[in-house]
């Protein structure tokens, strides 16, 4: 990792929140184009975009939470990330900044559930505070996986209270 | 010690040549299996070869590939010096194969990382005695043929290049007498020098496979004679002195000197340190002399890299390389990374998506533009990325010939076993296919002549009593037809038994019993041989009859899109014909609009399109659809209901009917519209979207979207 890198996040809006995205895992940022859907796979897994010659899947991070799909408008990017040697799209509504997150600004998220295996998987491994706001950090290998995750469902009132330690 | 070296380097240039050699060697083994002996040149090819890898493999250490080879040498040597013509050819031949088999089985110990510890001494001993035998049976042996111990003049592997740059070097190294393997450590320092060097000769010549020569070194030194473009600091700083080397002592001299060899060696030795600076001043000289200067040699045409020692009479001149046959002339071609053509491949894709992206821009529309100069320029372009194209797909297309090459000895290896006689004639093998083709049909080949070795042709008893030639035929051809590749195996045996395929079946519970026999097909028939378990051979032989490999075969040509059929007249021999695609790449495709989405299916399944409103929907009970054409009914598939496609107008009367087929089974796909016909790069859909039934990949289209490849075979199912 450069040293430019480290603690550096790419943060963008889903819904009200804001999440973070390690940069290292970000190849680049797109605009949306035009997707090409693919038959019988899961809901959140949009199609094939065609990014400069090489064809790569795009999922949409809403529909990946069970949150409301969007209409897609001019604000919506993909992000382009890359987990070991796979390149994967990330719709989402809006991209916000690339903010530095110190890790004892980082907090541990709010326990969902009592089951020690929510907590294994939840995608969501760290609170970050900019200033007076948070940022869900996301790990995306948990999100691509294809275990459900629906643990934003209660998101919104915890979010509220992250920074109070949560639930 | 072996260690010391980068091996994994070595070890590849070891197999990849040694490969390279054994396959020449199969190749003119096999062409002059039929004649009565091996005439002079392949004599000295074999000589050469065997030589080549015994001293490659001594370097390494394998002793065993070294002892074969070495064994087998000594015959081609006797063959070449002596010109016996007593000797039994065929079993020569057999020798030859059954030593390269030996060779590539160990080197494919060596490659797979496992220790090649097959035992060479039984062959050795067989070949010995042959060699005994043949040598006696020339009774009353005149000239005495000298045993062949290493004194071919061994040329290493270091190519000779001479610039006037270059300068020559006499180096002389002097081991501490302790040492152990002193000649050892004297190749260790000749592969430090390998580098640099751009000829490079020692004394005592053979250091790796003579261990005799470690004494030579103690007792009087080794002796180095290098052509390089380097200082003797540089020199100085490879050849370090240290516990085992003594010391070091370089002298440069002339270009005539190093002609010379060793004879005029040992002078600057004997002489005091003040000779070191004579010889310096030779070396400076030396510069002055072009390089044609220093290849004619006023005596001789002499070229340094020509040079070979005689090692038993250090002190004279050289002898030449010249009058010697010249090495088998190396073809210009480099090896790539497969996944570097890949990677050209598909950015040549993207370049002509891009062009037509640049090409057809709105921009250009605007009315009133002047594009005379911008349209001047586009056709170039449009050339050149269509040369490229071309050039990218015709660099990985490569002949058959290696492919058909197998198959002859194969041919001959099951052919001698059985007791049969099979000529074997090979047509077009210099047909081009892609490489990953030509590397999947390798096998089901090979099982297709087993096949006719085995069971198609008759024992020459059986074809004499049927009025046939004894001698079977089998006959390899390839050619290109209508955009694929046909390979056909044919032979002239006994053909298929297709009363004996239908008792099979029936046993087996293929047949419909409501069907006569005499209603299925011959082909229909001889189908059933590509199931799986079915075989017609009672006897089970060490080559074919298990009942694995006919289906094994269909499925294996099934995964690169090609097809088998099968021919056969009873008594008069079968035909087995492959069909292949020409290449897994790039394929022509028709592209289709269903919804919003695109597909694209391979052309050559595609039997005929047909306007939806000509045609009368029918529905079954149980709700399957189907079209009934020219009073034929086929079943509907309707793309956009599969796929759940956005966009898709069930009612939409204005469609297209295809007809799919495939083998023969034919469904009628459904379709919005048709887009057109084109050349499609294959590309397959990324990993982390799971396998989709009847979908083999995706696809650019011209304007950058993309299109998915439907499966015929997957949709049919």
């Amino acid at each position: 990792m450069y040293m430019t890198q480290q603690n550096k996040y790419v943060t963008f809006r889903s819904g009200k929140e804001y999440f973070g995205l390690k940069i290292e895992y970000v190849n680049e940022i797109v605009v949306y184009q035009e997707i090409t859907q693919v038959p019988e796979t899961p809901e959140y897994i949009k199609g094939l975009i065609n990014l400069r010659g090489k064809i790569i899947p795009v999922i949409d991070v809403r529909t990946r939470f069970k949150m409301e799909p969007v209409e897609y408008n001019d604000r919506t990017c993909i992000i382009v990330v890359r987990l070991q040697e796979m390149v994967i799209g990330l719709i989402v509504e809006q991209i916000a900044e690339v903010v530095e997150i110190l890790p004892e600004d980082i907090l541990d998220p709010p326990v969902l559930g009592k089951e020690e295996k929510s907590v294994e998987n939840r995608y969501v491994y760290g609170i970050g505070q900019v200033g007076n706001s948070v940022k869900l950090l996301i790990d995306p290998e948990k999100l691509l996986k294809d275990e459900d995750i629906s643990l934003l469902e209660d998101m919104d009132e915890t979010t509220a209270e992250a920074t109070e330690e949560g639930e | 010690m072996a260690e010391e070296f980068n091996m994994q380097g070595m070890l590849d240039i070891y197999l990849f040549e040694n490969g390279q050699l054994l396959e020449r060697l199969q190749e003119i083994v096999l062409e002059q299996k039929d004649e009565d002996c091996f005439d002079e040149d392949s004599i000295n090819e074999i000589f050469r070869t065997m030589h080549t890898i015994k001293g490659s493999s001594g370097v390494m250490m394998f002793d065993e590939i070294t002892k074969i080879s070495h064994k087998l040498e000594d015959v081609f040597y006797y063959l070449r010096e002596s010109k016996p013509d007593n000797v039994p050819h065929i079993q020569l031949v057999e020798y030859v194969l059954q030593v390269a088999d030996f060779i590539t089985a160990e080197m494919e110990k060596i490659q797979n990382g496992e220790t090649p510890d097959g035992n060479s001494g039984e062959l050795v001993d067989v070949i010995d005695k042959f060699l005994t035998a043949i040598k006696n049976g020339e009774g009353e042996q005149e000239k005495e043929i000298q045993e062949n111990v290493y004194i071919e003049p061994e040329q290493f592997y270091i190519a000779p290049m001479a610039t006037a740059a270059s300068r020559f070097y006499k180096i002389y190294l002097t081991f501490n007498p302790d040492v152990q393997l002193a000649n050892i450590h004297a190749y260790k320092t000749v592969y430090a020098l390998r580098d640099i060097a751009e000829d490079l000769l020692h004394y005592p010549e053979d250091i790796v496979s003579d261990e005799s020569s470690a004494d030579e070194i103690l007792e009087n030194g080794f002796k180095i004679l290098l052509q390089a473009q380097c200082t003797e600091e540089d020199l100085r700083a490879l050849i370090q002195e240290g516990y085992e080397l003594k010391k070091v002592d370089i002298y440069e001299c002339t270009a005539k000197e190093f002609q010379q060899g060793f004879g005029s060696f040992g002078t600057e030795i004997r002489t005091d340190s003040g000779a070191s600076s004579d010889a310096g001043d030779g070396g400076a000289g030396m510069i002055f002399i072009a390089p044609e200067e220093t290849v004619k040699a006023p005596e001789k045409a002499i070229a340094p890299g020509d040079f070979v020692i005689e090692s038993k009479e250090p002190g004279k001149g050289k002898t030449l390389a010249k009058d010697k046959p010249k090495k088998q002339e190396k073809s210009a071609y480099i090896s790539v990374d497969v996944h570097k053509m890949d990677m050209l491949m598909d950015l040549i894709g993207e370049l002509v998506i891009s062009e037509s992206v640049v090409l057809q821009s709105p921009d250009l529309k605007i009315p009133g533009l002047k594009l005379d100069n911008f349209n001047k320029a586009a056709n170039q372009m449009r050339k050149i990325s269509t040369d490229l194209q071309n050039v990218i797909l015709s660099m990985r297309m490569v002949p058959l010939t290696n492919t058909f090459q197998k198959m002859n000895r194969i041919v001959f290896d099951v052919s001698r076993k059985l007791g049969k006689e099979i000529e074997f004639e090979m047509i077009g093998e210099h047909t081009e296919v892609d490489k990953g083709i030509s590397e999947k049909i390798s096998d089901p080949l090979m099982h297709l002549v087993r096949n006719s070795v085995d069971h198609g042709i008759e024992m020459p008893e059986e074809r004499a009593a049927a009025g046939k030639t004894e001698k079977g035929k089998i006959t390899l051809t390839a050619k290109t037809e209508s955009g694929k590749v046909w390979i056909i195996v044919q032979d002239n045996g006994k053909g298929l038994n297709r009363e004996k395929i239908i008792e099979k079946a029936r046993k087996q519970g293929l047949l419909d019993y409501a069907k006569p026999d005499n209603a299925y097909s011959d082909k229909e028939v001889y189908q059933f041989i590509t199931l799986p378990g079915f075989s017609t051979k009672e006897a089970v032989t060490e080559y074919s009859g298990r009942g694995v490999g006919m289906d094994v075969v269909v499925s294996n040509l099934q995964s690169i899109g090609g097809s088998l059929d099968i021919e056969s007249t009873p008594g008069k021999g079968s035909q087995m014909i492959m069909k292949i695609p020409l290449t897994l790449a790039i394929i022509n495709g028709i592209v289709m609009k269903v919804g919003t989405s695109s597909f694209v299916i391979e052309t050559g399944v595609v039997k005929e399109f047909l306007p939806m409103r000509d045609y009368q929907l029918n529905q079954k009970p149980n709700g399957d659809e189907f079209v009934m054409i020219r009073n034929e009914a086929y079943p509907v598939m309707r793309l956009g209901e599969k796929y759940q496609i956005d966009g898709y107008n069930p009612d939409n009367t204005d469609g297209m009917f295809v007809l799919v087929a495939l083998e023969d089974k034919t469904i009628c796909m459904m379709v919005d519209a048709l887009v057109g016909k084109q050349e499609i790069v294959v590309k397959p859909i990324p990993e982390y979207i799971k396998k989709i039934n009847g979908l083999s990949g995706c696809t650019q289209l011209g304007d950058g979207s993309i299109a998915l490849i439907l499966d015929a075979a997957g949709l049919i199912e």
